[in-house]
């Protein structure tokens, strides 16, 4: 019972960074666009988050911090990638490389030190009484709520139940036909690149404001990557999305509490669950979904720069 | 009568300014570091001369180069011949590590030393670097799983199994030092000064995969599976066949490199042995735009970015700085890339002759 309680908890800590980074880049990727810079926005989200705390003491303000920051990188990205159509991989990779750089070039005044401040969890009167799901899902903090209940639910109606959603969709299906319906192809494409980019920064400074919660070089750890991996596997949509991200948080869930219980196993071995149970999770489905294909297929357009005046 | 420019998007790009876009990139990323070390309370032109001092200043500076040069032209090498056959490897990394690991096995647990164990050192490289590219390799050529996610996952689990075995069982018992292995008993013999005999076997290597890709059949269909798979299906090219050969034989090129760099320059087993070698050999096959002679060229010059890393972090910097700077080299290069398909035309104003 204890042990379930325990390994909950922390799945649902661990799940939330990926839920919220694999959610972004689930908007970045339905308008056609593959942003493999996740792994630098959350670096440079979690040190953001870390910096404003130590600033002021506020993790809310650090949050926000985080979102800006990830939004301007996001928009540098989107820039050169919708308007002056540049490979996405490449610009991808190099955003990879800067934000991660430049977040541990900073990053190191503040190494190895505790957040001053994080966020606190908060029980929810009786709810949090309930056994196992209580201390699990009724004792956490604000954000927690934000990534797992309000945001997917709002860009799932939002994507799915609305005339906006059928339009940034089509984006990323077809654009030329979406230029013909009068939908501004590039405006869609680069909002939501930047409001990808500013919740994969914001998931970095989850990580260092109630996660972990320190600054430390390679915090990171490639969660950026299992995030964009997670979106292939939830079919591209927010609420699998959020889920998936959930499942993983219980695959380091259980890394941790082997380490913690003293399993017989290494714990580099432990460590190494979610990026071997990431490659299995996008590699099995294809071989036994066969029919499940056409649903959670990506985009038409993905990763296709949408030139205009090509005829 | 007035004449009108008109910008036009050509079907392929200009060589020498995808060339020009390039070394623009390069001074274009130096400056803004220039001018970022200034804010930061240095002098960039004392810091920039002495990298250039420490790099060329000294016979001991150029072998700090040649040692560097040669991971970085076998990964951007491996990364290159993925991207003829149309394979993004981001996993130079890991199978640098595998690579590392295989040949450190045979050095440490294999009787006997010289150049009997060497050789099963070498291939031993080869085959880990191989192995470790296997399973994205079969997921992308028979479920056309996407190898890019698939190759960058594997290197984190290479890096913690090097860093278990080098900190855990093939720990040095016997020293001070408990998070590297033992020394091996054999090393890749000295070429000049401390540059081993990797620095010859890594140029010939590239020259070698260049002119077969250039000049041999396998070569060419490889290219055609690279530029348009449904053509070269078509055309009856065996193109799941080539995939699978070409992939392999990157992740063998990227473990042989993590095989020299053991077997040496490092010596031993150890975390951390790449400098993020995997990672930096994507910039160096980008910048030779997917060439294998180029990336000679271009792995020389991550070599002497990387050694000024080095010099910079005796003046307090770290080495991020460096991983910051080669990626907004590789961002503006993939800027200039695309804006090298452009061509301005001056239009001839209406009803002119």
């Amino acid at each position: 019972m204890e042990l379930l309680t325990g390994l909950l908890t922390t799945a649902f800590l661990a799940g939330a960074v990926l839920a919220l980074a694999a959610l972004g880049e689930v908007l970045v990727e339905r308008v056609g666009v593959v942003n493999l810079g996740v792994e630098g926005l959350m670096a440079m989200g979690a040190v953001t988050g870390i910096a404003t705390v130590t600033a002021v003491p506020s993790p809310i303000l650090g949050f926000i911090a985080a979102l800006v920051v990830g939004a301007v990188f996001g928009m540098v990205f989107a820039f050169a990638t919708v308007y002056v159509r540049a490979n996405q991989v490449l610009c991808g990779l190099a955003l990879t490389l800067m934000g991660s750089g430049i977040a541990s070039t900073i990053g190191r005044s503040y190494s190895g030190m505790p957040a001053p401040v994080t966020f606190q969890p908060f029980k929810m009167p009786i709810l949090s009484e309930i056994p196992i799901i209580g201390p699990a899902f009724f004792s956490q903090n604000i954000l927690f709520y934000l990534i797992y209940l309000i945001l997917p639910i709002f860009f799932s109606y939002l994507m799915f139940s609305t005339r906006h959603g059928l339009n940034m969709r089509a984006v990323g299906e077809n654009p030329a036909a979406a230029d013909a319906a009068g939908i501004p192809v590039n405006l869609m494409r680069f909002s939501y690149v930047t409001i990808g980019a500013a919740l994969a920064a914001g998931a970095g400074a989850y990580l260092t404001l109630a996660f972990v919660p320190s600054w430390s070089d390679g915090v990171v750890a490639g969660r950026g990557w299992i995030a964009v991996a997670l979106v292939i596997f939830a079919g591209y949509r927010p609420i699998m999305a959020t889920l998936s991200g959930l499942l993983f948080g219980m695959i380091t869930a259980l890394g941790f509490i082997g380490q913690a219980r003293g399993w017989p196993i290494a714990p580099a071995f432990l460590s190494m669950l979610p990026y071997l149970g990431t490659v299995a999770f996008i590699i099995v489905p294809v071989l036994a979904w066969q029919k499940m294909r056409r649903a959670m297929a990506a985009p038409a357009s993905l990763a296709v720069p949408y030139y205009r005046d090509m005829r | 009568m007035f004449s009108s420019f008109r910008i036009q998007r050509l079907p392929s790009s200009h060589p020498g300014i995808a060339l020009a876009a390039r070394l623009a990139a390069i001074v274009i990323a130096l400056v803004v570091a220039g001018v970022g070390i200034a804010l930061a309370g240095m002098n960039p032109f004392d810091l920039g001369a002495r990298v250039i001092t420490a790099s060329f200043g000294s016979s001991f500076g150029m072998e700090d180069l040649g040692v560097l040069v040669i991971p970085l032209i076998l990964t951007g090498l491996a990364v290159a011949v993925g991207q003829q056959v149309g394979a993004w490897n981001i996993g130079a990394e890991g199978q640098f590590y595998a690579g590392a690991f295989a040949a450190s096995a045979v050095g440490l647990f294999v009787p006997g030393e010289g150049p009997l164990i060497l050789i099963l050192m070498f291939v031993a490289g080869l085959v880990g670097g191989a192995a470790w590219i296997l399973i994205p390799t079969l997921a992308r050529a028979y479920a056309n799983v996407n190898e890019l996610i698939t190759t960058l996952l594997l290197n984190f689990v290479a890096t913690l199994l090097v860093y278990y075995v080098a900190t855990g069982p093939w720990r040095d018992r016997s020293g001070m030092a408990n998070s590297a292995t033992p020394p091996l008993s054999t090393s890749v013999p000295e070429f000049w000064g401390i540059v081993h005999w990797g620095f010859p076997i890594a140029i010939g290597l590239a020259i070698l995969v260049g002119a077969a890709l250039a000049f041999s059949r396998w070569g060419y269909e490889v290219r055609l599976v690279g530029s348009n798979p449904s053509a070269a299906k078509y055309a009856g090219i065996p193109v799941r066949k080539h995939l699978i050969m070409v992939m392999l034989l990157s992740g063998a090129i990227a473990g042989l490199a993590g095989m020299l760099e053991i077997a040496g320059t490092v010596h031993r087993l150890q975390g951390g042995i790449s400098n993020n070698f995997g990672y930096l050999g994507i910039m160096v096959a980008v910048l030779a735009r997917g060439s294998p002679i180029g990336v000679i060229f271009s792995g020389a010059f991550m070599a002497l970015i990387l050694n000024s890393g080095i010099v910079l972090q005796t003046q307090g910097l770290t080495t991020s700085v460096v991983l910051a700077i080669t990626g907004f080299i590789l961002f503006l290069t993939a800027i200039g890339d695309e804006l090298s398909y452009y061509r301005i035309t001056r239009e001839k104003p209406e009803g002119a002759a």
